[in-house]
């Protein structure tokens, strides 16, 4: 009954969905109070409806009714609680589900914190936003219910794929997709500007907050999908250019320089047409990145289930959103106004700058991503567009931004000094060139170019680290007068400054881990030792092992250092018993920032194992420096600037708001 | 009943949180600017912040305050449009009113009529477990929770080998009957069940494995036919015609004469040069591995039969996709189908075979041949009699237990 209860509630989700499609654009036109409250209220009403829905589903992963056949195909009664809870979004169908809350939730904040927003905007936002919903409602509904029934029920689930079992699958997805579907808000505030035709500064003010939030959720979620690929799949790699990896990458280069050209046009109410058409093209490829993942076009760990009538679906949601959204920019953006100028050396002209770099690297990853589709398509020839391509054009395309970025901050708007800021940051300039040369030292012989890499990281670090030594005025003011002008700087720029440290950090980190670390391949018998990054490991044995839905081999080595065993670590190859699948669990060691990685390979005739050692050198900075970069989203995201008081509701007099432009 | 009454109760309260706003007393607009207004003016306050903290020149915030003043002074001067006419208003809102009342009833229902199962209550497997009733896959998921807790209990692998090996889930037979081998000892009835299902595993090819285990097994039991009928086709598959036979007869005269297998039993013989005793045997249509296969199948029901042969047919299938070049496994692959009563397979089969081999060499040959056997046609589709039906009354009745 519950599990009834559940599907009933998606079904009436969707007509929910259908009148907040209507009603609030139809009150908007005619100036009706109350049809466009029915959007606030009928937001909140789907959100709770797909909620309940939600945990419908749920509840049935945790008692494992297997007469939901979703839950037959997904779960089984012996896999650790976590993964029950877990696996309802490890799936087609429930990470749709997923989906659709995480939009509806959207919806719902917008609902309830939007009071600032005119009540025309915000209904035709809250209309845009239902269209989506009802989108996917129909998407799940008629070819992903995952409230299918089985009758009669089986006894036993065929388990969660075993590599999605595991903590990671726990946050990655709800992650990514705060991020991903979040920008779903910023293209409702487009398309609804779009439709009444009118577009300002406070509009930038009022989405700011929403791409902050997505941007930040984004950045959180490709990072744990990063270093979940890295600890789970045992290659140890980080990043890999995988197609359903750069669908998540593409929205967030996007999503990055929506943020930065949404901060020109609140100052100086510049580039609108252009940041409305950002608005709507990163929450296109999150589109594009979920038709590319869910519809079977790419084959990965991703793709859980193939079946072209999804793809089909996913593709016209795609094509009615996108092609939509820019018509109607197309037919609208003309009409808008263009607004202030600057000068080619100013912060809004590095903006710019930041803003061109950001969205050719989109189009090149877009572009690297989905021609050897269209090339397969059209021709049947099969080509792989890998590593190489990706390093080759996007690392040169990074390449200026970074050096850039610590300028922008520094530079005053509408027109700078560019020769000013240069005075000001070439000690800090000298100093990254110091630090990484002393890093690369300190690693010992790696290639010439990463001298140069690691000195681009300190420098966004250091550059993070001038701007707020500049707007302190530390070394001309007294050190306490300084350190309370920080107190007292915007929460924004402490976040700015706090990003741009952790980009330095993260570029540290890559630079490191792809210059400096070491691989070893060798095979090893119970007893002997092989050496990486200057600690020597000890092959102890096996041991074997039972989990609750597994079996295991665990290789046991003793790392030491100098003759002084310094550590253990446990790497094992299990077996999955339901679907007799086997994964490689790494072993991974962590020294400062820097990791030991041991993979099993396959046994060898005569009992050696096959084992690879990865000595990965500075690698947590990668993942250091997203976790930074999150923070300064949420500092930022606690400015009060972007908290401006609800205007009431009896509106005052006119003439008590021109005071301050005496 | 309780499910109608909780939906019913459910979309009532959705369509009144809906209605909510619409019977509402209309409340007054909040003029559009308003919002806007009190942002430009927050921009002033922080500019005023900044230029305090010193953070921007003064000449910097006199170049800001102008232009933020005169977004304000554009914002503040916007005219705010008028609210709807009332009485248009009125009329617009009883048509959503209808709307809302209306739609989350009749598309809730209708779609949920079209797409979900109100009959079917839920089923946590706690629940289930508790109480199994006859449901042999719930009595076999009790057992396997009890031997993940006592992985000791050789009785209880015991029980649950034959099962699984009848399910085709022969991972589970092996290790279940070697568990129980292990566990509680060898016995007749083990060792033939470990043998049978390495054998059905190994597409009926009886292994090494298999062998030893059935030689064990007759050692134990002379009289278990189904362990002899094994050791004779593994002498019959590794060329030693004449033990094979020695075996078979061996069978042959030690069972009655009216035995259900003895159909069986005189084909092998026959096909070791022995001469068969007489019975009304009928050949078996599956070619070679088909008796241990049929042996195999006879305990399943019919559906599970069906299943088991035509998951070994795939993967004859499969193996020919990747090696060709093999006309027994095409010939074999033809036949098969024909048997499952497939004749479109069959003739596909056929077509792909043709397409292997040369029209005139030995092997095309010998599936034109097949073909007009069957009633194939060797070019396309063509009309034959009906087929031979599995061979059911051929197997050893009984011998697998």
């Amino acid at each position: 009954m519950i599990v009834e209860i559940g599907h009933f509630a998606l079904v009436l989700a969707l007509a929910t969905a259908i009148i907040v499609s209507v009603l609030p654009v139809v009150g908007a036109y005619r100036r009706d109070a109350s049809m466009m409250a029915v959007g606030t209220t009928g937001s909140l009403v789907m959100f709770g409806l797909v909620a309940l829905s939600f945990a419908s589903l749920t509840w049935a992963y945790v008692v494992s009714d297997f007469s939901v056949k979703n839950v037959w195909e997904n779960s089984h009664s012996l896999m650790p609680m976590i993964y029950k809870y877990s696996g309802v979004w490890g799936n087609h169908e429930g990470s749709m589900m997923l989906w659709l809350l995480i939009l509806v939730f959207f919806s719902a904040l917008v609902a309830v914190f939007g009071r600032n927003i005119p009540d025309t905007l915000k209904a035709n936002v809250l209309a845009v936003q239902a269209w989506i919903s009802l989108a996917f409602l129909l998407f799940i509904l008629l070819t992903s219910n995952p409230f299918t029934r089985l009758d009669p029920a089986p006894a036993e689930g065929q388990d969660l794929n075993p590599i999605l079992q595991d903590f990671g699958l726990a946050i990655h997805p709800p992650l990514l997709y705060l991020g991903y579907v979040g920008f779903s808000v910023c293209f409702s505030f487009a398309v609804a500007a779009l439709m009444e035709g009118r577009i300002d500064a406070a509009w930038a003010r009022w989405v700011r907050p929403w791409t902050l939030a997505a941007w930040t959720f984004l950045t959180a979620g490709i990072a744990m999908g990063s270093y979940w690929a890295y600890y789970e799949l045992g290659w140890g790699g980080w990043w890999f250019w995988d197609p359903v990896e750069n669908a998540s990458f593409m929205p967030w280069l996007a999503g990055t320089a929506l943020l930065h050209s949404a901060l020109v046009m609140e100052k100086r109410e510049a580039l609108k047409i252009w940041t409305v058409l950002l608005a709507i093209m990163t929450f296109s490829l999150s589109l594009l990145g979920t038709f590319l993942v869910r519809s079977g076009v790419l084959t990965s760990v991703h793709a859980f289930a193939t079946d072209p009538s999804r793809g089909i679906f996913i593709l016209c949601i795609l094509a009615i959103f996108i092609g939509g959204a820019f018509m109607l920019f197309a037919w609208r953006a003309p009409t808008l106004k263009a607004g202030g100028l600057f000068a080619p050396i100013s912060r809004e002209g590095s903006l710019v700058l930041n803003n061109l770099i950001l969205t050719v690297s989109t189009a090149t990853v877009l572009t690297g991503t989905l021609y050897p589709l269209v090339l397969e398509t059209l021709t049947g020839e099969k080509i792989s567009v890998g590593a190489p391509f990706f390093n080759m054009t996007f690392g040169l395309l990074m390449l200026p931004l970074l050096i850039a970025a610590p300028f922008g901050p520094l530079l005053a708007w509408k027109r700078a000094d560019l020769v000013g800021a240069f005075q000001r940051v070439w000690v800090f300039a000298g100093l990254a060139l110091l630090i990484g040369l002393v890093l690369w030292y300190m690693q010992n012989g790696g290639p010439v170019l990463a001298l140069f890499g690691l000195a681009l990281g300190c420098w966004g670090m250091l550059g993070a680290v001038a701007d707020l030594w500049y707007r302190g005025n530390f070394g001309k003011l007294p050190v306490m007068t300084s350190l309370r002008r920080l107190k007292g700087l915007p929460r924004s720029a402490w976040g700015t400054a706090i990003a741009h440290f952790g980009l330095g950090v993260t570029v540290i980190g890559i630079v490191a881990a792809s210059a400096f670390s070491t691989e070893h391949v060798v095979e090893m018998k119970q007893g002997q030792t092989a050496q990486s990054g200057g600690y020597s490991l000890t092959f102890d044995g096996f041991r074997e092992a039972v989990g609750p839905n597994f079996t295991e081999e665990r290789g046991h080595f003793t790392v030491s250092s100098g003759g002084v065993a310094v550590a253990d670590v446990w790497s094992s190859k299990r077996l999955y018993t339901a679907r007799r699948m086997p994964t490689t669990e790494a072993g991974i060691l962590t020294f400062g920032l820097s990791q030991l990685y041991v993979s099993l390979g396959d046994p060898m005739d005569g009992g050696g194992i096959v084992v690879r050692i990865w000595w990965k050198p500075l690698i947590l900075c990668i993942w250091g420096g997203c976790l930074i970069m999150m923070i300064g989203g949420f500092v930022s995201l606690s400015d009060r600037r972007l908290r401006v008081g609800a205007p009431s509701r009896k509106a005052k007099p006119v003439k008590a708001v021109m005071e301050p432009a005496e | 009943m309780i499910l109608w009454i909780l939906l019913a109760l459910l979309t009532a309260i959705v369509a009144a949180a809906l209605l909510y706003p619409l019977y509402r007393r209309a409340e007054a607009l909040a003029p559009d600017n308003a919002g806007e207004v009190e942002v430009y003016r927050d921009q002033m306050k922080e500019l005023d912040r900044d230029r305090a903290g010193g953070l921007i020149s003064a000449e910097e915030a006199e170049y800001a305050r102008a232009e933020i003043g005169r977004r304000l002074l554009a914002a503040a001067g916007k005219q705010t449009e008028s609210a709807a006419d009332a009485e248009k208003a009125s009329g617009l809102r009883k048509m959503a009113i209808g709307i809302v009342t209306v739609a989350p009833p009749a598309i809730g229902l209708c779609l949920y009529i079209m797409l979900g199962s109100p009959g079917l209550p839920d089923q946590p497997l706690e629940a289930r477990l508790a109480n199994p009733g006859n449901d042999m896959s719930l009595l076999v998921a009790k057992a396997e929770r009890h031997l993940a807790q006592n992985p000791n209990d050789g009785s209880g692998w015991d029980i649950l080998a034959p099962i699984y090996f009848r399910t085709a889930r022969l991972g589970d037979a092996e290790l279940a009957y070697r568990n129980a081998i292990r566990l509680i000892g060898p016995s007749a009835a083990r060792l033939s069940g470990l043998g049978e299902t390495l054998v059905v595993a190994n597409d009926g090819i009886v292994t090494e494995d298999a062998r030893s285990a059935f030689e064990e097994a007759a050692r134990l039991e002379p009289g278990d036919v189904r362990a002899r009928f094994y050791v004779g086709v593994a002498q019959e598959q590794a060329g030693q015609a004449a033990q094979a036979k020695a075996t078979f007869e061996d069978i042959a005269k030690a069972s009655p004469p009216d035995a259900p297998w003895m159909g069986l039993i005189n084909e092998h013989i026959a096909k070791n040069g022995g001469t068969a005793a007489a019975s009304s045997a009928q050949p078996s249509a599956l070619g070679s591995p088909s008796a241990e296969d049929v042996a195999a199948a006879e305990d399943m029901s019919d559906g599970d039969r069906q299943e088991m042969i035509r998951g070994m047919v795939d993967t004859l299938a499969a193996r020919l996709e990747a090696e060709p070049k093999n006309i027994e496994g095409w010939l074999r692959l033809v036949r098969s189908y024909m048997v499952l009563g497939d004749r479109e397979k069959a003739q596909a089969a056929l077509n792909t075979g043709l397409g292997h081999f040369p029209a005139d060499g030995n092997e095309g040959r010998q599936l034109a041949a097949l073909a007009r056997e069957i009633g194939l046609s060797a070019t396309g589709a063509g009309k034959a009699e009906a087929p031979e039906t599995a061979p059911q009354g051929a197997a050893p009745q009984g011998v697998t237990q």
